[in-house]
């Protein structure tokens, strides 16, 4: 009997409780007070923690605004220097481009010897359609002589210094290049314009030019080597009685971002001037 | 002689402008002839010296770079130059507007000259076409940077004026 003393009896009920208590709680008896009791709490403690995290936020984001500053300066001025090491090999790979593109225009055209040049300005009067070089006499630059690029015909060598020369160009509106059309087998004048423009005349009108014929050089006239690449035919024009149909022309070379040139150095151009008959007074 | 020094220094520095920059930035086919502007700048300052001899200058230097033949922009400038003497009698009060006739008058004349002379020399280009593609737009170009060129030319003119009482 000394086993059902006082204290033994209220263990054995603290058990027997905790155990209905448990029972009850995992057989689901007690859900809803639990949510009567915890969700508050719960409520309580969300409103304990927002409040808390914009005060600790309050109180701490100016120091880390400082330093975000701080960082944000410094990767923009990595940003920058990136960025300027970026423009100056855009640059080196852009003129790199040019010369392999030079030099692969040199090698499938080795009949010719060439001066590479730089494009150093442009004609200031807008009527006119020039550009100026920096190769000169002292280069071997002459008088007369065809300029190409890797694309095609630019022009001709107009004026000459020492160190410089100026090219007209033949979209100038005083150019005139005597071509062949690769397909329709004739030839014509390719002539330029006022603004930069360039046209084929002097087309028979029983021929049929096809929209895209390749124009070449023909070399007739003696200014240009034969067989250069000018360009293609976009259309073609009738006009009512006349004796010649025209043709409008793209162009191969963008003569508005030209930036590197090659002179034909060997190619000798003919004056015929002096054989063409002067018209009777 | 400061004022000379000046003159030749912005020349230099718009002509190397004027054909790396200015010859490229196109509007349909016209292009800013800033040298033009400098003059007409420069000829409107009260303080600026010898401006004919200047003009010509100018003119020899551009010509002798340029492919227009018989010296057309010494003649275009110089007529700027003469445009300018003949209207800062009459609206010298207003420098601002003065520019801007000068500018409008002088683009006009000087592109004139140039349909003219490539016309004798045989170009096929039309008045019509020359007006419509060229020489409007180009106004309009030179008319958008007389403002900028005149107050950094007003700006050096009127700084260097200090310099020139002490010496």
């Amino acid at each position: 009997m000394k086993f059902l003393n006082s204290k033994n009896i209220q263990t054995i009920i603290i058990i027997i409780a905790v155990s209905g208590l448990l029972f009850l709680a995992l057989s689901g008896y007690l859900t809803p007070f639990f949510n009567l009791t915890v969700n508050p709490l719960i409520s309580l403690q969300s409103w304990i923690s927002v409040r808390y995290i914009s005060a600790r936020d309050f109180l701490t984001t100016p120091r880390d605004i400082t330093v975000l500053q701080e960082q944000n300066a410094l990767l923009e001025s990595q940003l920058t220097q990136l960025q300027t090491q970026l423009i100056v090999m855009e640059e080196r790979l852009g003129e790199a481009q040019v010369c392999f593109a030079l030099l692969d225009f040199g090698r499938t055209n080795p009949q010719y010897n060439y001066i590479a040049a730089t494009v150093i300005g442009r004609e200031i009067s807008p009527f006119l359609q020039y550009i100026i070089i920096d190769r000169g006499t002292n280069h071997g630059v002459l008088y007369g002589m065809p300029v190409v690029t890797q694309q095609g015909l630019v022009g001709r060598v107009d004026a000459v210094i020492a160190g410089a020369a100026r090219v007209k160009l033949i979209t100038d509106s005083t150019s005139v290049v005597n071509i062949r059309l690769k397909s329709a087998g004739i030839e014509a004048q390719l002539v330029g314009s006022l603004t930069g423009d360039v046209s084929l005349d002097m087309i028979p009108l029983d021929v049929f030019v096809d929209p895209g014929d390749v124009v070449l050089t023909s070399g007739l006239g003696g200014n240009f080597p034969p067989n250069i690449f000018v360009g293609q035919v976009l259309s073609t024009q009738r006009r009512e009685n006349a004796l010649f149909q025209t043709a409008s022309v793209q162009p191969i070379v963008d003569f508005e971002s030209i930036n590197a040139v090659l002179v034909v150095s060997d190619f000798e151009s003919v004056d015929i001037n002096p054989l063409i008959p002067e018209p009777e007074q | 002689m400061i004022y000379h020094l000046l003159y030749a220094l912005l020349l230099v520095v718009f002509f190397v402008l004027q054909t790396t920059i200015f010859s490229q930035t196109k509007l349909v086919s016209g292009t800013a002839d800033i040298i033009l502007v400098l003059l007409a700048a420069w000829s409107l300052q009260e303080q600026a010296k010898n401006r004919w001899l200047w003009t010509v200058i100018t003119g020899i230097l551009v010509s002798s770079i340029s492919a227009m033949p018989y010296f057309a922009p010494l003649i275009g400038y110089l007529g700027v130059v003469a445009i300018s003497e003949a209207l800062q009698r009459r609206v010298w009060r207003s420098p601002l507007l003065a520019l801007f006739i000068v500018v409008f008058l002088g683009t006009l004349f000087q592109h004139g000259v140039y349909v003219i002379i490539l016309k004798i020399t045989g170009a096929p280009i039309s008045w019509l076409e020359s007006l419509d593609r060229v020489i409007l737009p180009s106004i309009l170009l030179n008319l958008i940077f007389s403002l900028p060129i005149f107050a950094v030319v007003k700006d050096l003119v009127g700084r260097i004026t200090p310099l020139e009482v002490e010496v």
